[in-house]
């Protein structure tokens, strides 16, 4: 317990002297509120106390300002502050008749009917500028399309002049008159279809930032903003387009640039016709012009042949002038040797003999001849004659011969044709040729009876009704032996089309591949030898049925087949041998039945 | 507003959320409070905290331990050397830095420190982040007292290249403190605080002067070896001795057996802060023996009584070196995981009679704690620290009035004690006798304990002609405010006239 002591007498309030150490300088812990609160405080620059103080002044010092204030402008007195959002600041701030063209200094100057929030608003120049986009003077009214129909220029003109204050570029061009340039109509649409504004709707927030209490709440509210903003920002962008659409679709200079335009492309289009068409006819000339020449050239031709056959025409008549001279010559001449003979008869002869010389002979023979006679004797002349005579006759004679054997052969031909095909009275359809065929196939040389059986097969089988005797098959069966491989495949492969003609159409076949193997041997078809065909017998004998692995020990004793194909060939001989046997039981009965 | 307050030590990390005015600290994924800073690296993965940590018997050569002692730190450093030399994973240079060589057996690997303590750090952010449910990661990271820049800087960056965003970094005395709030609810008060923090690798003693709500480290000393660490050393060697005894086998020179009793000293040693006795089980430790031990708290404060005291005496070096008392210090603080045990516990208590030891948070979560609180105080702020704020204007000397106490002798009492953050105001009400008319309050200045002398007086302020009250004391309020510059106001009131008195004190220049 301290207690103060009492002031001697003569004692004042005094100061001995003045502290020696100043304040000293120490490194603090960077930790706590208190160490915040006070890098808070000297960050300020001044002490608590001192701040309370200067505080109070002020406060003092703005409320009397506004009194003032008031007073003087009694509209003010209306306002609410609390209402602040809905004043009109520049009418607040005395700038109402200069409004967004105000410039900064302006609004400076008006501080002195300072208004608080006005002043907060419109100084600083991101909450003008979002002012500013909200002015509530501004008309945001769009010209429709009819209103602007007779004066384009006096409806849209101030329009354009007072949403061009939102461009975020300056030097906004101008609407302009009928008679400006396509340049400057183009460079105004283009620059009003990619208007760039600086619009923006933050002053239009529902909720304040600066009133939430977390950060949390503070960025749901930023959030929601932001999405009424860019909604907002949407619509004024829409607003501007459809604007410029307007104007777009009203200015008669467009009107008048397309039908410019237009014309002019009519022009070019005329012209390029123009163009194509003396083309085409150029074409045409010439293309006549190359008929032309053809044709000429190919009556030169014409003419050259003509001519050629005129010239050969006349040779063979020279020709034929002269055998018939040189014929009548020999006429003559034997006429003059009284044809070699005093008999009537003979001299009869002896002319047809001339005659048929004359038929026969050619111009240098005859001429020969002709020649012989007149320079020689009569016996001379009749050696030379009567030799000509003989061997005229004897190429007749073999030309006769000649004939007869083609003759013969011909005959022969046919009769060996129709013999061949003996019982041509039955005719053999493609049905029953292939029936045939497998048949021969299924009973191979050596079978009981053999053509009997094929063909008791073929009339069981065969559907053209026709009955037909071992005889028959077997002369067309040695027939289609003649037949070079060629035709029997032919025959096979029709055999195909015409199974597929009976069954309809098989889908699977048409389009389904099938799945491959890829196993070499199995693809080869090598027929069996009969070699081969032994050692497989043999094999077979060698082991019987219940033999491990048997098909292996039976492939490995037939040399080049594996156990796949010996497994097949096995298959296909009991198919064989089956059949036999059915068709002979079936033999057996008939004759069994006929007894 | 949630934060986040990381403390990563030598030995183990240990991370504590503010969220709701309150902070605590978050088990990891495995359930454990505080998680081993230990990371192994196997052929295709990290693993962090305990399992890299008992892992570390078959895969010692790629586990890294202790990063934080090399952590920003250059080859010539000689602690950096001294690790480099403990080391069981191999530490080289490369391109000017220190570097990890791993070999996981497909590929050598080179890793940074600030990787390894990244990798710390991301399994702290994903504790974190799991118990607050959401993405926080505003952080606070405390150092060591004796961390230089560069160290700071490192531990900063990995903190940053974990996806934390480092608000700042404390010095881990000054987290503590935060943690038991001291000079936070009444700033006005001037106390001494001594906090004791026991790691796993050293021991830091600091004295911390707690004014206006303001910390200021006074002295502080740190020794290397003596630690959690040095502990289980001892108690394994113990083992050691004892397997020895019975089985004839010495099992010192065997790398693995050691480090399979260090693992069972380590359990032993926590079991012994609570536990009178401790088991310590091994299955074949060598050559296919079995080794059971039973080991009493006694025996093990036995083993390490020469570390205790070694502690003790830091302590007492240090109030030396500061030209403290005993009696001087207000509060002593307990951190770091070793200051559990008992014992030491005990000796403090020993050292400081009439001190509060606060214990009551666990001492190893005491600086994750704290500096979560900071984290939760610096969340929302924008401003964050300027460098030179850290250094501020205090008042240099205390200033102290004379009074006479009932038996009549003369009496001092610090109105304005020294190291006062400027500018700042104090406001005293003294008391008179109602019987005198006057009063008179004379001012002193002085920078010891109260051994104010005649000539240290600067001022006196005069009360007179006061109603006079019999039987009774009348009250005078004293108000002295400081400049920053060190000039002094005082304003003196009689409470019932309202009689004033201000005088002005300047600063001899």
């Amino acid at each position: 317990m301290l207690l103060l002591p009492s002031a001697a007498d003569g004692q004042g309030t005094a100061i001995t002297h003045a502290l020696i150490s100043a304040s000293t300088l120490c490194q603090v812990e960077p930790v706590g509120r208190w160490f915040e609160a006070f890098v808070k405080r000297r960050n300020r620059n001044a002490s608590a106390s001192f701040q309370e103080l200067e505080d109070k002044k002020e406060l003092s010092e703005e409320s009397e300002d506004e009194e003032l204030q008031l007073e003087e402008f009694p509209m003010l007195k209306t306002l609410d502050p609390k209402d602040w959002k809905n004043q009109d600041h520049y009418a607040v701030l005395g700038l109402g008749h200069v409004r967004y063209k105000a410039t900064q200094r302006q609004i400076k100057a008006a501080r002195k009917y300072f208004v608080t929030s006005a002043y907060e608003m419109l100084s600083d120049p991101v909450k003008r500028r979002a002012f500013n986009s909200v002015d509530p003077t501004f008309d945001n009214s769009v010209p429709s399309k009819s209103e602007a129909k007779e004066n384009f220029f006096e409806v849209f003109s101030p329009v354009f002049e007072r949403n061009s204050r939102w461009s975020n570029k300056k030097n906004v061009p101008k609407l302009g008159d009928m008679n400006s340039s396509f340049e400057d109509v183009d460079a105004f649409y283009s620059f009003w279809y990619n208007f760039d504004s600086w619009r923006e709707f933050s002053y239009l927030d529902e909720e304040e930032k600066e009133k939430a209490e977390c950060r949390d709440e503070r960025r749901w509210i930023e959030k929601q903003n932001r999405a009424t903003r860019a909604q907002r920002k949407k619509e004024e962008m829409n607003r501007i387009r459809t604007l410029v659409d307007n104007a777009y679709s009203c200015d008669p200079r467009i009107k008048k640039f397309k039908e410019e335009e237009k014309a002019k492309k009519e022009a070019e289009k005329k012209a390029k016709a123009e163009a194509k068409r003396k083309e085409q006819e150029a074409k045409e000339k010439q293309r006549q012009a190359e008929l032309e020449a053809a044709r000429l050239a190919k009556e030169k031709e014409e003419e050259e042949v003509r001519q050629q056959a005129l010239l050969a025409k006349k040779e063979k008549d020279i020709q034929k002038k002269a055998i018939k001279r040189e014929r009548q010559k020999l006429r003559n001449s034997c006429k003059t040797w009284n044809h070699f003979s005093d008999n009537e008869a003979e001299r009869v002869k002896m002319m047809e003999e001339v005659e048929k010389l004359c038929d026969r002979l050619e111009l240098a023979s005859l001429q020969c001849l002709n020649e012989t006679l007149t320079s020689s004797t009569k016996e001379v002349g009749k050696a030379a004659l009567e030799k000509q005579i003989e061997e005229i006759n004897e190429q007749i004679r073999k030309e006769k011969e000649e004939a007869e054997a083609r003759m013969r052969q011909a005959s022969k031909n046919a009769e060996k044709s129709t013999g061949g095909g003996g019982n041509g009275s039955k005719n053999w359809s493609e049905d029953d040729l292939q029936l045939l065929i497998k048949a021969v196939n299924l009973f191979p040389a050596g079978t009981n009876s053999r053509w009997e059986v094929i063909a008791n097969y073929m009339n069981i089988h065969s559907s053209s009704g026709v009955k037909r005797t071992a005889k028959d098959v077997i002369g067309k069966a040695k027939s289609l032996q003649k037949l070079d491989p060629h035709q029997k495949d032919d025959i096979n492969k029709k055999a195909f089309d015409k199974f597929k003609k009976e069954h309809g159409v098989v889908p699977q076949a048409e389009n389904a591949t099938p799945s491959e193997r890829f196993e070499g041997p199995c693809t080869d078809f090598t027929p069996w030898t009969t070699e081969e065909q032994k050692l497989l017998e043999q094999a077979l004998k060698t082991y019987p049925v219940n033999t491990p692995e048997r098909w292996e020990k039976i492939a490995d004793t037939v040399p080049g087949r594996t156990k796949k194909d010996c497994m097949k060939r096995y298959k296909e001989l009991v198919e064989m041998v089956k059949a036999k046997k059915a068709a002979q039981e079936q033999v057996m009965n008939a004759s069994r039945a006929k007894k | 507003m949630a934060a986040i307050g990381v403390h990563l030590g030598c030995t183990s990390a240990c991370v504590a959320v503010y969220k709701d005015g309150r902070a605590g600290v978050v088990a990891n994924d495995a359930g454990d409070r505080v998680t081993p800073a230990v990371v192994a690296y196997s052929r295709n993965e990290e693993v962090v905290g305990l399992a890299a940590k008992q892992s570390r018997i078959r895969n010692i050569s790629n586990t890294v331990m202790k990063v934080k002692q090399i952590l920003g730190r250059s080859s010539d450093d000689p602690q950096a050397q001294k690790y480099i030399a403990e080391s069981k994973c191999l530490v080289i240079e490369k391109n000017g830095k220190l570097r990890y060589e791993i070999d996981t057996g497909e590929e050598t690997k080179f890793v940074n420190p600030e990787d390894v303590a990244r990798l710390i750090f991301s399994k702290m952010k994903e504790t974190a982040q799991s118990a607050l449910g959401s993405d926080a990661n505003d952080v606070v990271i405390t150092v060591p007292f004796d961390f230089g820049e560069k160290q700071k800087n490192a531990l900063g960056e990995a903190a940053g290249a974990a996806g934390f965003n480092v608000l700042r970094l404390i010095h881990e005395p000054s987290a503590a403190l935060l943690a038991y709030g001291i000079g936070q609810d009444s700033p006005t008060e001037k106390s001494n605080i001594l906090v004791f923090k026991l790691g796993g690798t050293s021991l830091s003693i600091s004295v911390m002067e707690v004014n206006s709500g303001i910390y200021r480290v006074l002295s502080t000393n740190t020794d290397d070896n003596i630690g959690g660490a040095h502990f289980t050393e001892t108690l394994a060697q113990y083992l050691a001795s004892e397997f020895q005894r019975s089985f004839k086998h010495d099992v010192r020179g065997n790398a693995r057996a050691m480090m399979k009793l260090m693992n069972s000293a380590e359990v032993a040693k926590h079991s012994l802060s609570t536990l009178g006795s401790a088991n310590c089980f091994l299955d074949s430790l060598y050559e296919g023996q079995d080794f059971d031990c039973n080991v009493s708290r006694a025996r093990f404060e036995l083993l390490c009584s020469p570390l205790f005291n070694k502690c003790i005496e830091a302590i007492r070096e240090l109030l030396e070196q500061s030209a403290f008392t005993a009696d001087d210090i207000n509060k002593v603080v307990l951190c770091g995981g070793s200051s559990r045990i008992p014992k030491l516990q005990q000796l403090i208590k020993d050292l400081f009679p009439d001190v509060e030891l606060l214990n009551s948070v666990p001492p190893d979560e005491v600086i994750p704690i704290g500096a979560a609180i900071e984290a939760g105080i610096l969340t929302g702020k924008e401003k964050l620290l300027v460098e030179d704020s850290l250094m501020i204007e205090c008042s240099a000397k205390d200033i102290l009035i004379k009074g006479v106490d009932e038996s009549g002798a003369d009496r001092f009492t610090v109105l304005f004690p020294s190291g006062t953050p400027l500018p700042a105001q104090r406001q005293h009400t003294l008391q008179a006798p109602g019987s005198i008319s006057s009063v008179c309050l004379e001012l002193y200045e002085s920078e010891g304990k109260n051994s104010a002398k005649e000539e240290n007086k600067f001022a006196q302020v005069v009360l007179q002609d006061l109603d006079r009250k019999e039987n009774g004391l009348r009250d005078i309020l004293a108000v002295l405010t400081m400049k920053r510059d060190g000039s002094l106001h005082v304003t003196c009131t009689d409470q019932e006239t309202g009689k004033c008195e201000a005088i002005t004190i300047e600063v001899a220049s």
